[in-house]
């Protein structure tokens, strides 16, 4: 017996509308979450989501029931991210050059003026985590993403990015060591 | 790492037997060995406690959820129907066979045309006023005089008059009597294989010039 989600691609793959609407609700926040740690923007969040979405209704035809559809959802909206991560970056780097003293590439980014709930309650310890993997490189900011606010195994992660097993694991293991020297002052 | 390692592990290779403890996946021979290197060592005691205490406040970050309209404007967003997607996927991913298979509509089709039309007696010539046509039978009387070409499609040519040029029989056959007299050429084309050959070079001269 197939899983649920693999059951509701194939109904979705025949034009079953409601299908879609399940995998919807089923990922949705999933793939908020990880977007919005990703982005650290509501709006480039959503968009991301949104995106995801269109990709997976898109390429129904092309999604291989033997893997996992939460591997391939992941993989869909992982890198849509690191692209978008990507075409920014030259962006700061430009504005880091000019004279905007006390502006640094963090503070340039696009301005998020609803300030969310969830974010008022954020302890300063969760706060001090936002802020680090915020500053991770793109390339462990999405396997320390994946591994702890997903919940992946390292398998998962290297089916996810493309990577060998022990790359990841490399890359676990050096975000780990940079999240506790963040952190080092709260341990 | 070799067995037997266990006392005199260094720090460096404590810190990786760490993450994998971490990552549970080390074997319990080197967990074993990981324990003793830190009962004698302190600062990987410490080292271990805080790479724990930042693994379960990691794994305990809040996680966000969608704005409650986003799951609607998702299903708006997407197209109508996702159906013509499957044969135009198909196309683009086999354009040779695509292409291939347009052709032989076309060719199929226009065969199709062209056989329906010869289903019918054609006749064509300069002069078809000394011609009697009775049914499928074309009839030169006798004493009668066609002047110029006689082409007679899917149709019984019988000849008892005089015919100045050429007589052409496609599809049919012909009857002379012994009265008839032909100054040209006479020329049955029913092969189908004369036929088709016939069709596909006037086909592609219709291709090439136009008509």
């Amino acid at each position: 017996m197939k899983p649920i989600e693999t059951r509701l691609a194939r109904l979705a793959r025949k034009g079953d509308q409601r299908a879609f609407a399940e995998i919807v609700e089923l990922y949705k926040d999933k793939l908020y979450h990880l977007a919005y740690r990703m982005m650290n923007n509501r709006q480039e969040a959503e968009d991301v989501v949104q995106e995801s979405f269109l990709r997976v209704f898109k390429n129904l035809d092309r999604y291989d029931e033997n893997q996992k559809f939460s591997t391939w959802i992941y993989r869909i909206a992982t890198n849509l991210c690191i692209d978008r991560l990507r075409k920014r970056r030259p962006v700061y780097s430009l504005d880091a050059e000019t004279d905007h003293e006390g502006l640094d590439g963090y503070s340039m980014l696009p301005s998020d003026d609803r300030t969310p709930e969830s974010e008022l309650l954020l302890s300063e310890t969760q706060k001090l985590i936002r802020d680090a993997v915020e500053t991770l490189p793109v390339k462990y900011k999405s396997i320390m993403i994946l591994r702890y606010l997903q919940d992946l195994s390292l398998q998962e992660i290297s089916e996810v990015l493309d990577l060998p097993v022990t790359t990841v694991k490399t890359r676990v293991h050096r975000g780990r060591e940079y999240m506790r020297k963040k952190l080092e002052s709260k341990l | 790492m070799q067995k037997g390692m266990a006392s005199i592990m260094n720090c460096k290779a404590a810190i990786a037997y760490m993450h994998d403890y971490l990552d549970r996946e080390l074997p319990y021979e080197q967990t074993i060995e990981l324990q003793r290197h830190l009962a004698s060592c302190s600062e990987c005691r410490m080292r271990l406690e805080a790479l724990e205490k930042t693994d379960a406040l990691m794994r305990s970050f809040p996680s966000e959820q969608a704005p409650p309209d986003l799951a609607n404007r998702i299903l708006k967003s997407l197209p109508r129907t996702r159906n013509p997607r499957s044969w135009t996927t198909w196309v683009r991913r086999h354009p040779a066979v695509s292409a291939a298979a347009l052709f032989l509509v076309v060719m199929v089709s226009s065969f199709v045309t062209m056989w329906n039309q010869s289903q019918q007696l054609t006749v064509r010539g300069s002069d078809l006023d000394h011609v009697v046509i009775q049914g499928r039978t074309v009839i030169v009387p006798a004493g009668q005089k066609v002047d110029g070409d006689l082409t007679i499609e899917n149709g019984v040519a019988q000849v008892m008059g005089d015919v100045q040029g050429n007589l052409t029989i496609i599809d049919g056959n012909v009857t002379l009597a012994s009265t008839a007299h032909i100054a040209g050429k006479v020329k049955t084309i029913d092969r189908a294989v004369d036929w088709a050959w016939y069709k596909v070079t006037s086909w592609f001269d219709t291709l090439a010039y136009g008509s």
